[in-house]
């Protein structure tokens, strides 16, 4: 009976659950949060206020949970996953790493935080998305340089992280002041994969070793090459963080001072929480989401879209380009988009000039070469979704009436012909009346 | 030797002008005729070579409506001398009668050559 409660009340639901980030309807975005401890919950309180004050619906189970799912009857329940479960080797229910990968290919967003001896099936997520962990399952990054000074640690393991990847989308405008602390397993990033990015590096004079044991030969993890927390933001625009630390998101880092070894500067606060929250803003779409519509072309003084055009027309072309701002579309202002006329390659590149209001316009004269162009638009910049626009258009060559009808070079010709005429009129008239 | 040749160009030169003063003067008009029709043709000849064939139909046509004009005068001139026994029994309003046609056919042809 309940099930059939259960059933009924979710049939007008459906039409909300559709897919991916759908800004047209915000009213309540849902993100599952999967544990492997209950005590998580209210550890890290403060970083899922910080979701929940944001309007995110969040949903705490514990990993093994049974009756956990992504999707049912084909639909996904919710717009966001969040795990923060490094040692669970099987999740419960219906979730496993083919459902999670389907999850994140049909354009949802996901962090996953591994800690030391994060399993195997949480490594291979991470592996999926281009981020490979140290195989050590006890390995932890150490650096003996940059490490926070603490009471309590002193195999330098809690670092002071402070290399933070240059791009105020992904971090959001406000420079991080205080060092990050950060606890937990190194990965390293796959180098032909050029998606995923490092946003906090290690330094480096860091690596990645088991700490209670003797290195018996070098580590296999050193240096800057060691990525701390990474994102992925893939070809579908879903956005993905890893983050080899799950202590980095629990209330005890956010509330606690920071101060780095070898310099005298204390911070109240570590920038943990600032960091998380700005970062927990870019992979919930919050900042660089651009979508661009409105795509307009007509040749100068027209105002109608013609079907073709031909080679020597003036012609101008618009387009709005938006970002979303985390409760409305705002206009996007940028220097740097540019529109290809294109036919095997660019024969137009013109930069796009924007009245600050999201509309970009320019206006250029049709190459002399016919054929069916394109107007392309690519923009990739780092942190932002990539706009990818094309439409196609053909070009004619001139009709035969086009030409021009007396050409300049041919005057004399003209002259010579028509004096000819001429001379043969007055010729015939003296021939005639001479005797 | 060098003397006497530049002597004997200078008497042919003149024997010709004298000779040529004794010509009638309808046969004179077409002389002229015929020259400034070739000299338009090497006015747009010059002109080509200066600043290219673009329009080729036209300087075609240009070229072809002086030399043809030039190549009927003369053969009018030659119908219409007396001193010419070929064409003895030929009458002159004849002759100028198939001038007129051929230099009708002929502008028909330029005029819609020239572009």
């Amino acid at each position: 009976m309940s099930k059939l409660h259960l059933f009924l009340t979710l049939i007008p639901l459906l039409p909300f659950l559709c897919t991916s980030f759908s800004p047209e309807n915000p009213s309540s975005r849902r993100v599952l949060v999967l544990f492997d401890d209950l005590a998580l919950k209210s550890s890290h309180s403060l970083y899922f206020k910080s979701l929940q004050s944001r309007g995110f619906e969040l949903d705490f189970k514990l990993s093994d949970d049974p009756k956990i799912g992504l999707q049912r009857y084909g639909q996904y329940l919710y717009d966001g996953l969040i795990l923060f479960c490094p040692t669970t080797e099987r999740f419960g229910g219906s979730i496993d790493l083919t459902a999670i990968l389907d999850f994140v290919d049909s354009g949802h967003d996901l962090i996953v935080a591994a800690d030391t001896n994060a399993s195997d099936l949480i490594r291979e997520i991470s592996t999926e998305c281009g981020v490979d962990f140290d195989e050590d399952p006890a390995a932890l990054v150490t650096d003996h340089t940059k490490y926070a000074v603490s009471e309590t640690d002193g195999d330098h393991t809690l670092l002071a992280g402070d290399d933070f990847i240059e791009s105020n989308v992904i971090l959001g405008s406000k420079k991080i002041e205080a060092p990050v602390l950060f606890q937990g397993i190194g990965h390293s990033l796959s180098p032909t994969n050029n998606l995923v990015l490092k946003v906090l590096s290690a330094s480096p004079s860091a690596y990645s070793a088991n700490p209670n044991s003797k290195l018996s030969n070098p580590p296999s993890l050193t240096g800057s090459a060691i990525s701390l927390v990474s994102i992925l933001q893939a070809r579908n625009n879903a956005r993905i963080l890893i983050s080899g630390s799950l202590s980095m998101f629990s209330n005890r880092f956010f509330r606690s001072g920071v101060r780095k070894a070898g310099s005298p500067t204390k911070y109240e606060k570590s920038g943990n929480e600032q960091f998380l929250t700005e970062l927990s803003k870019w992979v919930f779409h919050e900042r660089g989401h651009l979508k661009a519509v409105n795509v307009q072309h007509h040749k100068a003084g027209e105002a109608n879209e013609p079907a073709m055009y031909r080679i020597n027309d003036d012609l101008e072309y618009s387009v709005e380009i938006f970002e979303w701002s985390g409760r409305s579309w705002e206009p996007f202002v940028a220097d740097d988009v540019q529109v290809q006329f294109y036919m095997m390659s660019p024969y137009v590149l013109k930069t796009l000039s924007t009245d600050k209001k999201g509309h970009y316009f320019t206006a250029f004269k049709v190459p002399d070469v016919y054929g069916v162009f394109q107007f392309k638009l690519e923009y990739q910049r780092l942190g932002y979704t990539s706009l990818s626009l094309s439409k196609q258009i053909p070009v004619r060559p001139y009709r035969h009436n086009e030409y021009e009808r007396f050409i300049p070079a041919a005057y004399p010709y003209y002259g010579a012909a028509f004096s000819m005429m001429a001379g043969f009129f007055m010729f015939t008239a003296v021939h005639l009346f001479n005797k | 030797m060098a003397k006497s040749t530049s002597k004997d160009a200078q008497v042919l030169f003149h024997s010709l002008r004298s000779a040529y003063a004794s010509t009638p003067t309808n046969l004179k008009i077409i002389d002229l005729y015929v020259g400034f029709s070739v000299f338009t043709a090497l006015i747009q000849v010059v002109y080509m070579a200066i600043v290219g064939s673009f329009p080729f139909n036209s300087f075609l046509s240009g070229l072809l409506s002086c030399i043809g004009t030039a190549v009927l005068a003369v053969c009018l001139r030659i119908q219409v001398n007396k001193e010419n026994k070929e064409f003895k029994d030929l009458a002159p309003e004849r002759a100028f009668a198939d001038f007129v046609l051929c230099n009708l056919v002929l502008h028909l042809v330029i005029m819609n050559f020239l572009g």
